[in-house]
């Protein structure tokens, strides 16, 4: 398992795991699904020399995913839902 | 042309699911809140409902029971779609009438193939050629 660094570590277990985890996925994905679209009509109009910028910021992302379930997975406030 | 109508507060999400289902041949029909998704389904009898769970004035949950009590909208297949990854969710809307679930950031690759195992495929347009 990847560990966070010390400074997020403790702020993050302030925070109520769940909330936590929802407010990290959600700009998390408008970045991958923007990053994808955008690598999809970049291709469309040709203008392949963005495709790897693109293609960075769309691994970045994926990367901070697989983070946050490896440090997260299966946690939430005692009686959370939604 | 299969119709979908996406239920969900969050403006980015509309604007960027609505796009990319655009793209794969999908009309897509938006409501921003449980209420309008309801009455929306209801005037518009969607194929698909694509349903955001935490919605304001009433929630995904809420909205699914009373989409699938209500004769013209209940054959009408609804994915749940949440921001939370844990199996209690997936039971909860399953429990709620959801005919699949699916979590964000969405895959759109995977919740495609939801759909189409539920309605089969959109058209395709064009400009959706590319790979995904």
């Amino acid at each position: 398992m990847k560990e966070l660094p010390k400074a997020i570590e403790e702020r993050v277990q302030h925070m109520l795991p769940a909330d936590l985890l929802h407010d990290l996925r959600t700009p998390l994905g408008h970045i991958l699904g923007y990053s994808e679209l955008l690598i999809e009509q970049v291709q469309e109009a040709g203008h392949e020399e963005f495709v790897p910028y693109l293609e960075k910021i769309r691994t970045a992302g994926r990367q901070l995913l697989e983070m946050m379930k490896d440090n997260f997975q299966g946690v939430r406030p005692p009686g959370g839902e939604s | 042309m299969p119709r979908i109508l996406l239920i969900e507060d969050n403006e980015l999400n509309r604007d960027m699911l609505s796009r990319r289902l655009q793209r794969k041949g999908y009309e897509v029909l938006i409501a921003v809140d449980g209420q309008r998704g309801v009455a929306m389904a209801q005037s518009e009898v969607p194929d698909l409902i694509l349903m955001d769970m935490s919605l304001p004035v009433i929630d995904g949950w809420e909205a699914t029971r009373r989409l699938k009590a209500a004769g013209e909208t209940k054959h009408i297949p609804v994915i749940a779609l949440t921001a939370h990854a844990m199996s209690t969710d997936r039971d909860k809307a399953m429990e709620a009438g959801c005919d699949d679930y699916d979590t964000k950031p969405i895959e759109l690759p995977r919740l495609l193939g939801k759909m189409e195992a539920l309605i089969g495929g959109g058209e395709k347009t064009s400009d959706s050629e590319e790979g995904a």
